[in-house]
């Protein structure tokens, strides 16, 4: 029973939530009503369980592994299940320094989100989903499995479909199947990648953990060893050409998952439309499915082509960065902006991996940690604004600082932290972004012209964080303007359980804004690993320094 | 590799090769007398004595029972199910029952027997769910449940069951081509009969038409094949046909004929462009009728293909690929293709799903495809037999695995059909709010239709897509540690078809996902509010069909062993 992460982490949010479900729905309307004060406590407790089981494992408490000084290629907590035994298919889970900051900001995430949805309708059904969501979530970032990986990443497509399409917005229809068919194209392209990957594999080699059937794995550990071994014998990895096309294949998935311009479009409608839960997880952990995946995959088994791709990836990364940027200066809709800002500071995570250096991928690793706890503060904000006024416009409520004070101070935090001020976890990793795009550059001789696309995008964050405060917080002085969509009813503040989630939210922020080497230090640790262990052996240097 | 045993019709061992198919028999049999049984009295000519032969007459209490047909149906074809299955769990034997003249009529192995227990599966799951359920006065009339049990024409419906299963499993074992077509016209007519069932409504009358007058021109195409190719070969044996086949098969006479019969069992698997009546009956025929249309029909038309192309127009073990890749490629790309664009505008869900199964006819198509390339270039093709049962086994397991959410879905709409039609997307409105469970039960089936994990329709179509690129990627991986270097245009050209697959099971997902919105978003239409109706028979077959989808999606890995068994038995012919 020492299996930490199979049974607790994954298996049992999963059987809890559809127990929950298939209970719930047997029973008629009244008694949903009735249940839903109790189910919301068990899947608060449940969540709060898992939270301490990973916070126990980030002490050492559980099997007293350290997170740091783990090799490339070399996993904790593993443990391997036979499960399809004729293709391969093995129930493989491990945690690296690399997922568990995932793990343990999903199971972080997940009783916040319920904390700050506590009065969502039709609880009774709204929580097991979450729930299952969470599980599907860290099932991903515990895989090392390829199929149990794909599997667990399109279930998470399922939850938050329901998510967005039971609770979400006026157009939540429309949102919900975007968004679902969006990223299931992706993850279909990226899927015929994984088993052409996998036939590519030689089954002459004794592989381990070979299927009965196609004496090829699908395990990801053996796979990265081969490619490890191929790659650093001065060859590709399967040649030139099909590096590149399965690179490019598997990059589509997690591209659009991330979202990259121009595979971006289904965020916004999805978060615009999504319950604030949705978007919480949405944009807390399920936007970094896609950096995780690239770092998993394509980056450790393709390190060559990384290489070739780089300037694509990099210009993609600037892109995204700008676009997102820019655009979010042209919207009124407040739940957009902070969408659009997401794709902002995604394009922060692609520059930091197209740099290919340590302090670049540490960058990118740490922007995925904190915007993990920065955007679902935005969102909770957003949810709260929505819920109390009735409406997203910016501009519909003016002088909010007077009325809603604990709400205009949480906006003022989350906006604060989330355009990168110092002390606060988000300037950490830009900071570190910066510095790792002026090695890049110095090393390859590239013009400086290259910054003024992030310095650029400084200015224009800072600019539409504030002009949205100015016109939300404050303007208004004395005779304030309450929303037209409280039809003259008293201006609320936020409830108590938001007050809550906000708190533990700007705590946390603060926590890793002062004293990043919490979870910087693995992270670091991990990119030293990967970069002794991968990038050095194969690609001989790496430019710059760091 | 068991040994086979040649046995004429019934001597020593008939009754235990052939016993899912005497069950059958008996059970029509039964069907037909059965109901009929009564008071009826025989008087002997020239005296008064009335003896009581129990024809006609008053019928009985249990014979007159509505429901009795049903279960006699029911109950015959899930045994020879389980007869199937349990000859599974004994290990097969392998039994060829030859004429007295030495020619081969039925040959039983893994292959023929598992293609026998998903037409029995799919017909016992119909027949059970469609009991005391058949409409009187057509889809869509409003009818009280005592109408709906009271229906006299029930026992016409199930013996139809019962013929149509008995002419599948002749297709299924037969290894002469006149046993074969035999069996597909009884299979069909007993198809045509059914679709056309309702002869009340408008709708049923002319869906039985089309459906007659296709199925009929195809099935006349397809013997004239057959004869050209008798003409050909002087024989109508598989055996024979495949060695004069290897000898001289590349001449016009037999491609023709090939060419002939592929129209007509593309007729039957509704590839594109034969598809054209499926979508009417399938519309027009009650819901369990159009799902063993869209899964044991569908089932049968592969299996002939399988034949006629695997057996019959071998590819070549010495010269690449099979003569009709190419063709069969194409046909693939369209029908794959076409049914997925065509069920994005179809609002009727009965018509969205024969779509639907027109696509996952492309699907199998393309497997059947990269059978055809299995032996394409002797240095990188690899172990290409091995190859070839991998792809065969994802064929069988795509079609096995059919069964549960196609019928399902088809069962699902057959609750709704019986309180007043599903003809349109809206029928299925707020099925979420009225009935959870079975809103729960089309959701698993429609997202398994689609490909979405963990169920049973992802891991066929990752399977389907595996054994695709296991053909074109080949011994590669060997190669390339040897020193070769490979680009993507190496890989053979059903890579493609495996690309397309996947954008095909995209775009899909738009249609199965809008069947899912309507369900959990939209209310339910004017008059519908209220509970559905009543029948436990078709909850436990949709209940069954919801475990089998994730049960085998989360843990198919026996099933996948027993497909590969059959597609072994069919590779290496044993």
């Amino acid at each position: 029973m020492d299996d930490w992460i199979s049974m607790p982490l994954v298996g049992f949010p999963l059987i809890a939530s559809i127990v929950l479900l298939a209970f719930v729905s047997n029973t008629n309307e009244s008694m949903r009503r009735r249940l839903a004060n109790p189910i919301r406590m068990a899947t608060l407790v449940f969540s709060l369980v898992l939270l301490v089981i990973t916070t126990g494992m980030f002490f050492q408490y559980f099997g007293n592994v350290s997170w740091e000084g783990i090799s490339f290629n070399n996993y904790e907590f593993l443990h391997r299940y036979s499960w399809m035994e004729s293709l391969g298919i093995h129930w493989s889970v491990g945690m690296d320094a690399l997922s568990f900051p995932m793990v343990w900001l999903t199971t972080f995430l997940l009783p916040v989100t319920i904390i700050a949805t506590w009065n969502e309708k039709n609880g009774a059904t709204y929580f097991p989903i979450l729930l299952a969501m969470g599980g599907a979530l860290i099932g991903v970032f515990v895989s090392l499995d390829l199929f149990m990986f794909y599997v667990f990443w399109e279930l998470t497509l399922i939850p938050m479909f329901f998510l967005i399409l039971m609770w979400g917005g006026a157009d939540r229809k429309y949102a919900s199947q975007k968004f679902f068919i969006y990223t299931f194209t992706a993850s279909v392209v990226m899927l015929l990648g994984l088993i052409t990957l996998y036939f590519f594999q030689d089954p002459v080699n004794p592989l381990d953990y070979a299927g009965s059937m196609t004496g090829r794995t699908f395990d990801i550990p053996t796979i990265t060893q081969h490619a490890l071994m191929e790659n650093s014998n001065g060859n590709w990895y399967l040649g030139t050409n099909i590096q590149k096309i399965l690179f490019a294949m598997l990059m589509l998935g997690f591209l659009v998952k991330l979202p990259a311009v121009p595979f971006h479009t289904w965020l916004p409608d999805a978060h615009v439309q999504a319950p604030t839960g949705g978007s919480m997880l949405l944009a807390g952990v399920m936007l970094k499915m896609g950096a995780y995946g690239m770092f998993r995959l394509p980056i450790s088994l393709f390190p060559h082509a990384l290489e070739y791709f780089q300037l694509a990836l990099l210009i993609i990364g600037m892109v995204s960065l700008v676009w997102g940027a820019i655009v979010c200066l042209g919207q009124t809709n407040l739940k957009k902006m902070v969408a659009y800002s997401s794709v902002s500071h995604m394009g922060v995570i692609l520059v930091g991996i197209a740099t290919m250096q340590p302090m670049g991928w540490a960058a990118a690793l740490f922007m995925m940690f904190a915007h993990g706890i920065i955007s679902p503060m935005l969102f909770a904000v957003c949810g709260a604004f929505k819920h109390h006024y009735h409406s997203m416009e910016i501009g519909a409520m003016r002088g909010m600082a007077k009325h809603s004070p604990w709400l205009a101070t949480s906006m003022m935090f989350a906006w604060m932290a989330s355009l990168g001020l110092p002390l606060l976890a988000g300037f950490v990793a830009e900071i570190m972004m910066f510095i790792a795009l002026w090695y890049f550059l110095a090393a390859e001789g590239w013009s400086v012209f290259w910054m003024v696309g992030p310095a650029l995008v400084l200015a224009v964050t800072a600019a539409y964080y504030l002009w949205s405060m100015q016109r939300t917080i404050f303007e208004g002085g004395d005779e304030t303007q309450p929303p037209s969509s409280l039809h003259g009813e008293p201006v609320p503040d936020i409830a108590n359980p938001e007050k809550l989630a906000m708190l533990i939210l700007a705590f946390f922020t603060i926590v890793f804004g002062v004293m990043p080497w919490i979870a910087l230090d693995m992270m670091h640790d991990w990119t030293i690993q990967i970069f002794e262990g991968l990038i050095l052996p194969v690609l001989g240097n790496f430019k710059g320094g760091a | 590799m068991s040994k086979i045993t040649t046995i004429e019709p019934f001597t020593k061992g008939f009754v235990e090769a052939f016993s899912p198919e005497l069950i059958l028999f008996t059970g029509m049999l039964l069907l037909i007398l059965v109901p009929n049984l009564g008071k009826g009295t025989f008087r002997i000519p020239g005296t008064q004595l009335r003896l009581p032969w129990l024809m006609g007459g008053t019928r009985f209490k249990f014979s007159s029972d509505p429901r009795l047909p049903a279960w006699i149906a029911s109950i015959t074809l899930g045994s020879a199910f389980l007869n199937v299955l349990y000859v599974f769990s004994q290990g097969l034997d392998r039994v060829l029952i030859v004429s007295e003249s030495g020619k081969e009529l039925f040959l039983i192995n893994g292959f023929s027997r598992i293609f026998e227990m998903i037409f029995f599966g799919a017909l016992a799951l119909a027949a059970f769910s469609s009991m005391n359920r058949l409409q009187v006065k057509g889809i869509g009339s409003k009818v009280s449940e005592n109408e709906l049990y009271n229906n006299r024409r029930q026992a016409d419906f199930y013996i139809l069951m019962v013929t149509c299963a008995l002419g599948m499993s002749v297709v299924a074992l037969a290894q002469d081509l006149f046993v074969l077509f035999i069996g597909l016209e009884l299979a069909s007519f007993s198809t045509y009969v059914l679709v056309a069932f309702l002869k009340e409504s408008k709708v049923g009358v002319e869906s039985g038409m089309k459906y007659f007058i296709v199925g009929s021109v195809a099935s006349g195409v397809g013997l004239y094949g057959l004869s050209m190719l008798y003409l050909w070969a002087g024989s109508l044996q598989f055996s024979v046909l495949a060695a004069t086949f290897a000898v001289s098969g590349t001449t016009a006479l037999p491609m023709i004929g090939i060419g002939f019969v592929l129209v007509g069992f593309g007729f039957k698997v509704s590839a594109a462009p034969f598809h054209f009546a499926a979508p009417d009956a399938y519309a027009g025929a009650m819901s369990p009728v159009a799902g063993v249309l869209a899964t044991a029909s569908k089932a049968m038309g592969m299996l002939g293909l399988v034949r006629m192309l695997l057996i019959v127009a071998a590819p070549e073990s010495t010269d690449g690929s099979a003569v009709w890749l190419v063709c069969l490629g194409v046909m693939a790309a369209v029908t794959m293709t076409w049914g997925n664009l065509a069920a994005l505008g179809s609002d009727n869900p009965k018509r969205m799903l024969a779509y639907s199964s027109v696509a996952h006819a492309g699907y199998m198509l393309a497997a059947l495809t990269a059978v055809g390339a299995w032996n394409w270039d002797a240095a990188v093709a690899g172990d290409a037999s091995a190859a070839a049962v991998a792809v065969m086994t994802a064929l069988l397991f795509h079609l096995v695995v059919l069964v549960a959410f196609k019928l399902g879905a088809f069962l699902v709409l057959s609750i709704l059909e019986s309180e007043g039609g599903a003809s349109r997307l809206s029928s299925l409105g707020g099925l979420a709010k009225r009935e959870p469970l079975l809103a729960v039960a089309m959701f698993i089936f429609m997202i398994s239709l689609a490909g979405v994990p963990p169920m049973a329709g992802f891991l066929s179509k990752l399977l389907v897509i595996m054994g695709i690129v296991r053909v074109a990627v080949g011994d590669m991986g060997a190669e390339i540690t040897d020193g070769g270097i490979y680009a993507l245009g190496d890989m053979h050209w059903v890579w493609w078809l495996a690309l397309l697959m996947v954008l095909n099971s995209a775009i899909s997902v738009f249609y199965y996902l809008r069947v899912v919105v309507v369900m959990f978003f939209d209310e339910p239409e004017e008059g519908r509010e209220g509970p559905l109706p009543r029948g436990w028979q078709v909850r436990v077959a949709i209940l069954a069909c919801v475990l089998t989808t994730v049960l085998v999606g989360v843990a198919g890995d026996s099933l996948i062993r027993i497909c590969e068994m059959a597609a072994q038995s069919l590779n290496y012919n044993w």
